[in-house]
C-alpha cells in the first residue's frame, strides 16, 4: 500500500461535465474507497419517485400492475431531496402529507380514430393541497421551502428538447385514469430511486493487474478493443514482468444520472453520504451504545483484567474511562469508588462496600435491601433509582438474588458509560415503565440510557423501516380504486 | 427483541481483555463501508490484521476484525481509520470542487 494519497493535488481531474453526466478521473484512492463511492452514488441518494398508484379507470389493453410499475420508474424532479422531503417513516402524518409526498395525477382518454401516447408530460403534481385530507396542519415543518418550483414534477415539462416518456399508448375509447403518490426514498430499497442510470468505474484498462482474464479464440490483443481510458496510461511492453505488487491507482469514473438530481449533486451527495455513514458509526461509538457482555459475567467482572477499560479507550466503552481497571463492567464508570462491593457482580478491587453489588449510585433507591439498590449515596443512581421510581416490588430492587437477574443483564448488555448508563437509565424511565416490559420500554425514554445507548441516532429501526412501503400497499385497495405498490 | 440494535457492538467470541483484538459488529452497513473502512484500517502500521466479512447477506450487519501490535487498542485504531475516511472525503470534495472551477471541459449550469 504505497499510495500517498494527498500528496498529489490531482487527485480528481474533471474530464467531462454535462448536463445528464461528469467524467472524471480520481488518483491516489484505493480501489476499496473507490468502489465505496460508487456504491453510494448508486444505492443511497435519496430521491422522488412514484410509490403509491390508485386506478381509477384503466381500459388501456396494458394491466393495472403494468401501469403502476412503468409510472415508478419515471425520474421525477429531486433536487435538494434530502432536506426538501421527509421519508413517510419519519413524518408525523398518518399516512401521507405534503412533507412526505407529492401528489400526481393522470388523466386522459382518447376520443378519436388515433393511436394516442400516454406519456409523463400527462402528469401533473396536484397537492397536497392546503386543508385537504393529506394536508398536515400542525407539523410547522420547514421542508417544503427548500424545494424548488418544480420539485416533483416530471422532467422537462416544458421543455421541448426533453422527450417524455411513454407510459401507454390508448385507442379510441380507452380511457386511463390514476392518482398517484410520489415518495422520497433510496435505491437500496427499489432501483427506481436511484438518482444514476449509470456510474462507470474503470482501472488498468490495460489489465496489467491481471484482476481479469480475457476469453480469446486466438489473441486477446486482437479481439478486445481496448477502452477509451487506455490513453491515459502506458500500454505494457512485451517483456515487461508481472508486477505482482502493483495495485489499481486511476480510477475513470462516469456519473450519469437519469435526470432526477444533476451529476454535480449526485457526486456531491454521494460524498456527503459516506461522511454521514462514518459519524454515524462514530456516534455509535462514542454514545456507549455498547452491549460489552462478557460470557460469564461474574467472571469477567470480578477478575483484575476485566474488560472493563481498555486503555486509553475513549468514553463509552468497557464502563468509560473511571471505572476502568479493575471494576470494569457493570457499575457506571463515573464513580468507581462508589462500586458496590457486596454483591457478586460488582466485585471489585475497589469494593465500594455497599451492600447490593449492582448499584453505584442508589442512595434515593431500594436501601440496602437486596441487590440492586446499592447503598452507596450518590445522585446519578444507578439501580437505586430504579428501585425507588419503581415500585420495589417490581424493579430490579426487588429481585434479591444475583443469580436470576443474571440472565435478564447478559441479556441486556452492561458497560454503561458515565453519560448514559444504567444510572440514567433508571433515573429516566418512568416508574410505570420501570418494572413491567423491561428494558425496552425504559429505551423509549428520551435521552435515557438504553434508547440512547441503542445508537438512537441511526434512526432506530434503521432501514428496517422500509417496511412502511409494504403495509401502505395494501390499505388503498379499499374502496372503489385498486391500489399497486409500484 | 424490544430494544433497538445497537449500531456497533463487540462480538465476545475472540475477544482480547484490553481489546488488542476485536470484532466489531456494524448494523446497518455493508460492503459499501466495510471495505473502505478496511482499507484505511490496513494503512495503519500498527494494525496487525484487520478483516471484515457480511457473514449472511440477508442479516443487515458487517463483522469487522481488527487485531493490534503491541497490545495497543483497536478502538482507537477503529476511530482514527473513521476519522481518516472522513479526511479523505473532505479532501476529495475539495479536489473535486477545486477542479470543477477550473473548468477544463464542456460546461453546463446546474440549477439549484
Amino acid at each position: 500500500m504505497a499510495t500517498a494519497a494527498a500528496v498529489d493535488p490531482s487527485i480528481v481531474r474533471i474530464r467531462e461535465y454535462k448536463k445528464d453526466h461528469v467524467d472524471f478521473v480520481l488518483e491516489n484512492v484505493d480501489l476499496a474507497f473507490a468502489n465505496s463511492f460508487r456504491r453510494v452514488m448508486m444505492a443511497d441518494i435519496p430521491t422522488v419517485a412514484i410509490d403509491l398508484v390508485e386506478v381509477e379507470t384503466n381500459t388501456s389493453v396494458l394491466p393495472d400492475e403494468f401501469i403502476a410499475h412503468r409510472l415508478g420508474m419515471i425520474p421525477l424532479v429531486s433536487h435538494n431531496c434530502e432536506e426538501g422531503m421527509r421519508y413517510t417513516r419519519d413524518c408525523t402524518c398518518l399516512s401521507w402529507c405534503q412533507f412526505c409526498a407529492v401528489e400526481l395525477r393522470l388523466n386522459v382518454a382518447c376520443n378519436e380514430m388515433v393511436t394516442m401516447d400516454i406519456t409523463s408530460a400527462h402528469l401533473d403534481v396536484i397537492g397536497p393541497q392546503p386543508g385537504s385530507q393529506n394536508w398536515n396542519e400542525d407539523d410547522g415543518g420547514e421542508e417544503v421551502s427548500k424545494r424548488g418550483e418544480d420539485f416533483g414534477h416530471t422532467l422537462g415539462k416544458n421543455d421541448p428538447d426533453t422527450p417524455p416518456v411513454l407510459i401507454c399508448k390508448i385507442r379510441k375509447g380507452q380511457e386511463l385514469r390514476v392518482r398517484c403518490i410520489a415518495k422520497k426514498g433510496i435505491a437500496k430499497e427499489h432501483a427506481k430511486w436511484s438518482p444514476c442510470s449509470a456510474v462507470a468505474l474503470e482501472y488498468d484498462p490495460h489489465n496489467k493487474l491481471r484482476h481479469t482474464s480475457y476469453w480469446y479464440e486466438t489473441d486477446a490483443r486482437a479481439e478486445w478493443p481496448l477502452s477509451e481510458n487506455a490513453k491515459e496510461e502506458e500500454p505494457p511492453r512485451d517483456d515487461e514482468p508481472f508486477d505482482y505488487l502493483a495495485k489499481p491507482n486511476k480510477f475513470y469514473m462516469d456519473v450519469e444520472t437519469d435526470g432526477s438530481l444533476g451529476p454535480q449533486e449526485v457526486v456531491m451527495r454521494g460524498l456527503a453520504h459516506l461522511q454521514d455513514k462514518l459519524a454515524n458509526l462514530i456516534l455509535g461509538l462514542k454514545t456507549a451504545g455498547e452491549d460489552y457482555v462478557p460470557e460469564e459475567p461474574a467472571a469477567a467482572n470480578g477478575g483484575p483484567d476485566g474488560p472493563g477499560a481498555p486503555a486509553g479507550a475513549p468514553a463509552g466503552w468497557g464502563g468509560g474511562g473511571g471505572g476502568g481497571g479493575g471494576g470494569g463492567g457493570w457499575g457506571t464508570g463515573a464513580s468507581p469508588g462508589n462500586r458496590g462491593g457486596g454483591g457478586g457482580w460488582g466485585t471489585s478491587p475497589r469494593a465500594g462496600g455497599g451492600g447490593g453489588g449492582w448499584s453505584p449510585g442508589g442512595a434515593a433507591g431500594g436501601g440496602g435491601n437486596a441487590g440492586w439498590g446499592g447503598s452507596n449515596a450518590s445522585p446519578p443512581a444507578g439501580w437505586g433509582a430504579s428501585g425507588s421510581n419503581a415500585s420495589p416490588a417490581a424493579g430490579w430492587a426487588a429481585s434479591g438474588s444475583n443469580a436470576s437477574p443474571a440472565a435478564g443483564w447478559a441479556a441486556s448488555g452492561s458497560n454503561a458509560s458515565p453519560a448514559a448508563g444504567w444510572g440514567a437509565n433508571g433515573s429516566n424511565a418512568s416508574p410505570a415503565a420501570g418494572p413491567g416490559p423491561g428494558w425496552g420500554a425504559s429505551g423509549s425514554s428520551p435521552g435515557g440510557g438504553w434508547g440512547a445507548s441503542g445508537g438512537g441516532g441511526s434512526g432506530g429501526g434503521g432501514s428496517g423501516g422500509g417496511g412502511s412501503g409494504w403495509g401502505s400497499s395494501s390499505s388503498p385497495q379499499q374502496g372503489q380504486t385498486n391500489g399497486w405498490t409500484t | 427483541m424490544g430494544e433497538p440494535t445497537p449500531k456497533i457492538k463487540i462480538l465476545q467470541g475472540a475477544l482480547a481483555s484490553d481489546l488488542s483484538a476485536a470484532t466489531y459488529q456494524i448494523h446497518d452497513e455493508s460492503h459499501t463501508l466495510g471495505n473502505a473502512l478496511r482499507w484505511m484500517l490496513m494503512k495503519n502500521p500498527k494494525v496487525e490484521f484487520c478483516g471484515y466479512s457480511v457473514p449472511h447477506p440477508s442479516e443487515n450487519h458487517i463483522h469487522m476484525r481488527i487485531q493490534m501490535y503491541d497490545n495497543l487498542s483497536s478502538l482507537d485504531a477503529l476511530l482514527k481509520a473513521l476519522s481518516d475516511l472522513d479526511d479523505l472525503c473532505v479532501t476529495i470534495d475539495e479536489a473535486y470542487q477545486k477542479n470543477l472551477q477550473e473548468a477544463r471541459y464542456e460546461r453546463w449550469n446546474e440549477e439549484s
